[in-house]
This record gives structure tokens, C-alpha cells and sequence, in this order.
């Protein structure tokens, strides 16, 4: 029992990689332009579907499908952030049922091309099993894992470092006092935008590789990635990375100790939980939310 | 409203569509469905109007609704019509789950109710001992015979929702117009400033919550009923939420006509014809539909209507019509 519990521990981590750089996209295009993206689920999923197709119709690596998820989730991405901006009144909302509907295109236009079936890779090597002491995980698992780590630092030096990701932290506390500093607001928010499809766009090539993917799985992992930035608070990375990894651990410890039903029921209640309990999140500042 | 309109209003919906379309089974049904969405879309949108919330989690209610006047009448006996109001209680107690949201503001409440709606699917899943689980519940009772009449037919259950929408729209109505329709008003343009002058304005939101969960809970049970069917994943499905948000916000989820009118027109066009065209995924044309309205009338297409109405109206009164649009 007990190796079983430290074993779902173990997968749990591993799953709450890709789960990060759902929620940091979502988390970033929040960030500056305080819009819920609610079809940045939907864009992930395209980008699983990209993999999917390199893979069964051009019998290619999914891996190779990368470059071509990252343009179609970039091109979406993009798509959304100029429909959202041409709302005039109460964006806040309006945005929020904008994006809903766009995610309604996305998953009946996924479901058109490509069926309600489930789709997984075929990939062997993808599957190996890879034994760390007593615990085991697929070798894609740890790979993307891996890569999503090593994007969740590069994206947290390019915020705190770099002059674009300055310019979006100062767009993001402060709209116009960014702008009378010589900031184009509008460029900053569009590069939010690009950097959430990219991140989409790996999350979402993991997705296929470790994972099996439907048409309608991008509405939960839309909710799953919000959950996660509001157990992180918003505007903390390593929260995000904390939150995600909490959700994965939660969720394999469900599907362990009660049932995989219960799975999604568990990271919901503790969500609820958390609003409630603490409305700021569990590493956010002291800011009151709205 | 006034007499003069409600009445021919009510004398076609009595009389008039029984009377046209009775016989036709095929219209009926999809008049009826058109309506079960009507229900949910009032509710949504006297929500989202008055209490200035968008939900993405009406199915929960819709789903209780539908399965406590189900249990109460296949476990219990309860007659229908108390069961079905006994669903909209439920389902309104349901809702002070979420009321901890009413503090969050904006996108907060709309994704909490979102996440709220997914538990009530598990658990109805998962409690198979009393819900049936996955397997669904079958042979729910019909709606029952009053008077000699038998209201199980299709224009039986035409009936019933027309009146159930009637009361419900009346209700809506009242409300708006009453101080506390004022009040909830004043609440857009500055929650603040509107609880400085005494209005206690959480109070008013959860009020605002009961009464749209109450009345999705009965429009779920009626649905219940209508079918004789239930199952999780039909009961708590997300198109209960989609179809009567893209509903409202069609025909102006400002208005009261709009969301039913709204509802009607959409259902019936999609059954009709994007059904047809395009058998799975159909929604697309809903989704975008959605996001055309928003980008270009995010006050719906009735206010549009009536506005232009109203104007032409006017140029036949007044020689100078510019002046009085300003006023409306």
C-alpha cells in the first residue's frame, strides 16, 4: 500500500509538469489582459491533434509535430486575443462568454476532422517503462517532465529578465503607467498571447505523447488549469508549479486510494476549497481578488 | 406588461399553437424541448441580468432538479407537480453550496459554478445506490391526468411548460420592477456605492441565485417527467448550460422576451437544419453564433428589434426624431 501511494505520489508529479504549462498560459494571458481564456483548453487539445496527425497520417515522430502545433496554437492564440480586444463594454464578462464560444468552434471543429474517438500514441519507445528506485513511469512521462521544467525556468527568467518580460509584468500591475514608459501595451499583450500558444503547444504534444486525447477533454483541461492558478494565486510561477503538481498528486491519489471516477470530484472540491478558504490562493499576496 | 399586449400573447400560446400544431407530434416535441431550453435561458439570464452573474453551471441545476422529482416520485409516491416544485427547492438549496462564490466577482463566480456544476455529474455517478449511477433511472412517472385531462401527451407537456415559463416570466417581471429590481440595478453601475446607501447587496445576489437555481430545478424536473428518463451524463450535460447561455445572449439576456424568444428560434433552427448538415458537431454554428453576438450586439437581437420599432414609431410622431431616441 504503501510503495502504491508513494508510486501514484510519484505519477502525480509527473503529470503536474504539462498540467504547469497549461495553467502558465492561462496564467500569463490573465495576467495582462485579466481575460479567462476559457478556450485555452480547446488550443492545447489542437495541438495534441497536431501530433496526432503527424503521427498517423504522415507516420512521423509526434515530436516532429512540435514546430506545426506551435503555429496553429500561436495562430488561435493570436485569433483570440484580437476578437477579445475588439470587445467595447464590460470585457470582463463579455471575454468570458467570447472565449466560450470560441471554445465551443474548437471542440465541434475537432470533433468534425477528427470524430469523437480516442485517440493515444502508437509510439513504443514513448511507453518503456523507466524504473527510478521502486517507482516506475513511462519514459515519455519523465521526458516531458523534463522539458517542462526546463520550459517553466526558461519562461521565469524570460519574466523577470528579459525587456519583454519586464514590459508584461509592468502591463500587467499597471496598464498605463506602462504606457506613458514608452511600453506598447498592445504589443505586450499580443506577445502574451504567443507565449501562452506556445506553451500550449508543448503541453499539448506531451498531451498526446503521454496520454489519450478526445474531442471533449478541452473544456476540463481548461478548468483544470484555471484551478491550478487559483490554488497558485495569481502572478507566482512557482506557484503555479506547486498548484500543478498538488492537482496531479490529488488526482493519482484519488484514482489509487477511491476510484478514477472521483478523480475530477476531488481536485474540484479542493478548488472549491481553496476559493473559499483562501480567496488569494495558497502562495498569492495579499491583493484582494476583483 | 400591459393587458392589451399579454393577452392576445397568452390567447396564442393557449390556443392558437395547440390549435395549429397539436396534431403534429414532430413539432410538438421540438416546441416542447425549445421551451425546456426557454426555462433554463429565463433563469440564466435573470441571473445574469439582475444579479449580474454569468453562470456556466445551470446544468447543475437543471440535473438536480430532474433527479430529486424523479426520486420523489418513483421512491416515494409524491404526486408529480409537488415533486417537480420540491426538484426547484432542491436544487435552490443545492446553490448555497456555491454561495462563498457570491464574494468573488466577475470571471471568479462564472469558473467556481463552472467547476460546482462538474462535482454534481460524479456524484450522481457515483451514488448508483440511490441515483441508478451510470445505468440511469428508468421509467420515471408521466405527467399525471388533472381534471379528466391527460397532460402525458405532447401538448399535454406543451402545457405544462408554457405555463411553468408564464409563471416564471411573471415572477421575473414583478421583480424587476419591484425596489428590489431597483436596487439590483443600482448594484451594476456600483456595488459599492449601492451598500453605502443600505442595500445589502449579498443578500440580494443570493437571492437572485435561489430564485435562478429554484426555477432551473423546475424546468429539470418538468424535463424528467416529459422523457421518463434520466442518466448523469443526459442530466448534468454541459449543453443544458451552452445552449440557454447562447440562448440569452441571442436574444438579449437584457430583456425578459429575449432569452425565450432567443431559445425558441435557436433550438428550433438547429434541430432543423445545422443538425442535418452537419450531424456531429453541429455546435459549431452555436459557438460562433455566440461570438458574433458578442463582438457585434453583445446586447442580443430583441433590444435591436424593438429599438428600431420604437424609432420608426417615433419619426411617424415627432418631425424630429433624433432627440427623442436620446431619450429612450
Amino acid at each position: 500500500m504503501f510503495n502504491l501511494i508513494l508510486q501514484s505520489l510519484y505519477s502525480g508529479l509527473l503529470s503536474g509538469g504539462y498540467f504547469a504549462l497549461i495553467a502558465l498560459g492561462l496564467a500569463l494571458v490573465f495576467g495582462t489582459m485579466k481575460v479567462i481564456n476559457l478556450a485555452h483548453g480547446e488550443m492545447v487539445l489542437l495541438a495534441a491533434y497536431m501530433a496526432y496527425v503527424m503521427e498517423s497520417k504522415l507516420g512521423l515522430n509526434p515530436l516532429m509535430a512540435i514546430p506545426l502545433a506551435l503555429v496553429v496554437a500561436c495562430l488561435v492564440s493570436v485569433t483570440v486575443y484580437f476578437l477579445v480586444s475588439r470587445i467595447g463594454k464590460n470585457r470582463e464578462l463579455n471575454s468570458l462568454i467570447l472565449t466560450f464560444g470560441i471554445g465551443i468552434i474548437l471542440t465541434n471543429a475537432m470533433l468534425i476532422v477528427w470524430s469523437a474517438d480516442i485517440h493515444s500514441t502508437a509510439v513504443a519507445a514513448f511507453q518503456e517503462p523507466v524504473a527510478l528506485g521502486p517507482l516506475f513511469s513511462m519514459k515519455s512521462e519523465l521526458a516531458f517532465f523534463g522539458v517542462s521544467m526546463a520550459l517553466v525556468g526558461v519562461l521565469w527568467w524570460w519574466l523577470s529578465r528579459s525587456w519583454y518580460g519586464r514590459a508584461l509584468r509592468a502591463v500587467s500591475s499597471n496598464r498605463d503607467a506602462a504606457k506613458l514608459m514608452g511600453i506598447n501595451p498592445y504589443r505586450t499583450e499580443i506577445v502574451s498571447f504567443v507565449v501562452a500558444g506556445v506553451l500550449a503547444s508543448v503541453a499539448g504534444v506531451a498531451l498526446y505523447c503521454t496520454n489519450v486525447i478526445q474531442p471533449a477533454l478541452g473544456g476540463s483541461l481548461t478548468t483544470k488549469a484555471f484551478i491550478i492558478t487559483v490554488l497558485a494565486g495569481v502572478g507566482s510561477i512557482p506557484g503555479v508549479l506547486i498548484g500543478a503538481v498538488l492537482i496531479g498528486v490529488v488526482e493519482a491519489l484519488t484514482v489509487t486510494l477511491f476510484s478514477s471516477a472521483l478523480q475530477e470530484f476531488t481536485s474540484m472540491a479542493l478548488f472549491l476549497l481553496v476559493l473559499f478558504v483562501l480567496p488569494n490562493g495558497l502562495f498569492g499576496g495579499a491583493r484582494r481578488r476583483g | 406588461m400591459k393587458l392589451r399586449i399579454l393577452l392576445p400573447i397568452l390567447v396564442v400560446l393557449y390556443g392558437l399553437v395547440p390549435f395549429l400544431f397539436g396534431g403534429n407530434n414532430y413539432i410538438m416535441s421540438i416546441l416542447v424541448a425549445s421551451l425546456t431550453i426557454a426555462g433554463i435561458a429565463l433563469a440564466w439570464a435573470l441571473l445574469g441580468n439582475l444579479g449580474g452573474m454569468v453562470s456556466f453551471g445551470h446544468a447543475a441545476f437543471f440535473g438536480v432538479g430532474a433527479y430529486i422529482s424523479a426520486l420523489l416520485t418513483m421512491k416515494l409516491g409524491v404526486p408529480i407537480f409537488w415533486a417537480m416544485l420540491a426538484g426547484g427547492v432542491g436544487s435552490a438549496i443545492a446553490s448555497i453550496a456555491i454561495l462563498p462564490a457570491l464574494r468573488l466577482s466577475g470571471p471568479y463566480f462564472a469558473l467556481a459554478i463552472l467547476a460546482y456544476a462538474h462535482i454534481f455529474r460524479v456524484l450522481a455517478t457515483e451514488f448508483s445506490g440511490i441515483t441508478g449511477g451510470a445505468g440511469g433511472l428508468l421509467g420515471i412517472p408521466v405527467l399525471p391526468t388533472v381534471l379528466g385531462y391527460s397532460f402525458s401527451s405532447k401538448v399535454g407537456g406543451y402545457l405544462v411548460i408554457i405555463t411553468i415559463i408564464v409563471i416564471f416570466a411573471f415572477i421575473y417581471d414583478r421583480i424587476r420592477n419591484s425596489y428590489y429590481g431597483f436596487a439590483l440595478k443600482a448594484m451594476h453601475e456600483s456595488e459599492d456605492a449601492t451598500r453605502v446607501v443600505g442595500v445589502h447587496s449579498t443578500m440580494l445576489k443570493a437571492m437572485m441565485l435561489f430564485l435562478s437555481a429554484f426555477m432551473t430545478g423546475v424546468i429539470g424536473a418538468f424535463n424528467s417527467h416529459y422523457i421518463n428518463f434520466l442518466e448523469p451524463d443526459y442530466a448534468f450535460n454541459s449543453g443544458w448550460t451552452m445552449l440557454p447561455v447562447v440562448a440569452a445572449i441571442f436574444g438579449g439576456y437584457r430583456t425578459l422576451t429575449g432569452p425565450l424568444v432567443g431559445a425558441v428560434v435557436i433550438y428550433t433552427v438547429d434541430q432543423l437544419f445545422f443538425k442535418n448538415y452537419i450531424p456531429s458537431g453541429h455546435q459549431i454554428i452555436l459557438g460562433a453564433l455566440l461570438g458574433v453576438m458578442i463582438l457585434f450586439s453583445p446586447d442580443g437581437l430583441m433590444p435591436l428589434i424593438t429599438k428600431k420599432l420604437r424609432w420608426r414609431r417615433q419619426v411617424k410622431a415627432s418631425p424630429s426624431p433624433s432627440q427623442e431616441t436620446e431619450t429612450i
